[in-house]
């Protein structure tokens, strides 16, 4: 079922800025990742699902209701973490708490204060004196607090310690668990890799390449380390592997007797039969990094297809 | 739609006043000693003896008729009662709309199934009770001193309300224009340059043009010549000035909703 969805949506801020002609679903119970380089339109597109602008062209929906004419409607159901945080700096975080609650009639507060002890938010303070970090929690609770089934993240980590981070990673998966739908705008790979099903590169405004993680890992080549005893097998190996069309050989190291194996996933039962005529010390598999995946695309010009 | 959506909210007319009470209050304050103090120092006698020197001269016709609220009206009614209200309007009407849009606090209310016409219609009825609450503390003030210390004069209790209430509703019509440019503007820096550069210009107009008559042209050019403190103390008819003035301001309070409700919010 689709929770978010935007069509054919276009907002032209003139001089080539805004977003043009963007296409994406997410699905329910699912991560969908929005990754992108500074100023390429992650905020533009959030803004059109918050129903805070209106499309010039296209149409923008949440749970079936257009974002922009029923925006106070979808908001009931759905939590929202803006890419920067302002929030009324008069009061303090535990007064703000109150307001929002109050605002989305939220009367139970034990969901609440769970959030505050996950996050370990100390919200009796002002606002205005609060760190950087702390206003992001702030702003983090705000948004889970009614225990929304959407969510729209934008950049939800920045100004997070590392642990804080790893715990809202966790925190992520969790909800999707739950059966949260849950958007999120990120530049960082490891967050988007450690949370995200689906995973779209905008680029200079345009969507430049939509793909699933699994399918993506099902489809790219693994990469095996493997150690053998000594200068002969390791000639050996070499010759076997570099005659085979189906392996290629990423790296070797002559001093040490270690290859790296490319592979396919479709010829790894023959690598492994290849590989068990050698008496081999060590092997394992080369980690995959999406990392490495997307720097390709950050710098590629508009347009760039999936290898 | 449904339940509990009144048009104006609560909770953020609550966040509002805790907000913008304290500059209220101060202004009030100010306000209220400026017209105390203005009715207070009115000294007839001294008027008598001068009007005694000039007798049978032109000037005579003139000051004859100074009276406590002709006083008043050439000073608090055209100066002072005047700008500081201008300026409270300025500052709060930014703060209301404007300078949330700008800043992106105004994010989190809409974030929350709070409407955009909810917003803007509880924080003009903010502007709006903020300012009739200063003009009936400023007037019950004004009354007051006029009881205790010019029990004496014969005041016209009836011109001097007038001249409060016409007064109230040049301010309704200058907050209008305020916070209008708040809803439109997406930048404080924008709804400032016209939210209090329109006021501004409106209050020098009137001022040039009552310095002399050749400069009276100007007054074509201010919504504050529509109060019209001579024709409320002469019993000319004042009424349809004092209506336009009301008229104006609910045309850009309305107009305030609907430019809001339909414009794109950079947040
Ligand atoms: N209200 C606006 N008026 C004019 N141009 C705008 C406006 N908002 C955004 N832009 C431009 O549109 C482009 C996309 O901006 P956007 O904020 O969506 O980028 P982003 O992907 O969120 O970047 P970042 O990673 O830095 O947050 C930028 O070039 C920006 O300057
Ligand atoms: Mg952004």
């Amino acid at each position: 079922m689709t929770i978010i969805s935007l069509q054919h949506v276009t907002k032209d801020y003139g001089h080539g800025r805004g977003i043009f002609d963007i296409s994406f679903n997410v699905e329910k119970a699912t991560v969908y990742g929005f990754l992108g380089p500074n100023g390429a339109g992650k905020t533009t597109a959030i803004r059109h699902i918050m129903g805070f602008s209106k499309p010039q062209q296209g149409i923008v929906t949440v749970n079936g209701l257009n974002s922009w004419t029923n925006a106070s409607t979808i908001q009931e159901k759905l939590g929202y973490l803006p890419g920067e945080v302002a929030l009324p700096e008069h009061l303090t975080g535990e007064q703000f708490i109150r307001m929002m609650m109050d605002l989305r009639k939220v009367n139970d507060d034990t969901h609440c204060k769970k959030l505050i002890d996950f996050f370990e938010l100390d919200a009796s303070g002002r606002i205005k004196r609060m760190s950087l970090g702390m206003k992001r929690k702030l702003a983090i609770v705000t948004a889970f607090m009614h225990d929304p089934n959407v969510l729209v993240l934008d950049e939800p980590t920045s100004g997070l310690d590392p642990i804080m981070q790893q715990r809202f990673i966790n925190f992520v998966r969790e909800e999707k668990k739950r059966g949260k739908t849950i958007l999120l705008s990120s530049h960082i790979f490891t967050e988007v890799d450690a949370t995200c099903d689906e995973i779209s590169i905008i680029k200079d405004g345009h969507v430049i390449s939509s793909f699933n993680k699994l399918e993506l890992l099902k489809m790219t080549e693994k990469v095996f380390h493997v150690k053998v005893k000594n200068a002969l097998d390791y000639k050996q190996l070499g010759q076997l592997i570099e005659s085979n069309t189906d392996f290629h050989l990423v790296n070797k190291n002559e001093s040490a007797f270690e290859l790296q194996i490319g592979c396919y996933p479709n010829n790894l039962s023959r690598l492994i039969k290849l590989l068990a005529a050698i008496p081999i010390l060590s092997f394992n598999e080369v980690p995959f990094s999406l990392e490495k995946h997307f720097m390709e695309f950050y710098d590629r010009r508009v347009g760039g297809e999936l290898p | 739609m449904q339940e509990g959506n009144p048009i104006i909210n609560g909770t953020i007319f609550k966040q509002t006043l805790r907000a913008n009470v304290k500059l209220w209050l101060i202004f009030t304050i100010v306000l209220t000693l400026l017209q105390i103090v203005m009715v207070a120092v009115f000294d007839d006698s001294t008027l008598a003896d001068v009007s005694h020197l000039v007798e049978g001269t032109a000037l005579a016709g003139l000051l004859g008729q100074t009276t406590l609220l002709s006083m008043l009206a050439s000073t608090y009614y055209s100066i002072h009662g005047v700008i500081f209200p201008i300026i409270y309007i300025i500052m709060t009407a930014n703060s209301l709309i404007a300078s949330q849009v700008d800043r992106g606090s105004m994010a989190y209310l809409l974030s929350t199934p709070t409407k955009r016409s909810t917003i803007i219609v509880t924080q003009a009825f903010y502007l709006i009770v903020a300012l009739v609450v200063m003009f009936c503390i400023e007037t019950t003030a004004g009354f007051i001193t006029i009881q205790v210390i010019h029990s004496d004069m014969d005041i016209v209790v009836a011109d001097f309300i007038m001249l409060n209430v016409g007064l109230f509703l040049l301010m309704f019509a200058i907050s209008s224009i305020s916070f209008f440019f708040s809803s439109y503007c997406n930048l404080s820096k924008n709804s400032l340059a016209f939210g209090a550069g329109i006021p501004i210009a409106f209050f020098l107009f009137q001022l040039l043009s009552s310095v002399d008559d050749s400069l009276n042209v100007f007054s074509y050019f201010t919504i504050n010549a529509l109060f019209d403190t001579t024709a409320i103390l002469e019993g000319e008819n004042y009424w349809w000035k004092l209506i336009v003035l009301l008229g104006l301001g609910i045309v850009l309070y309305i107009a305030s909703l609907e430019v809001f409700k339909r414009k794109d919010l950079p947040l």
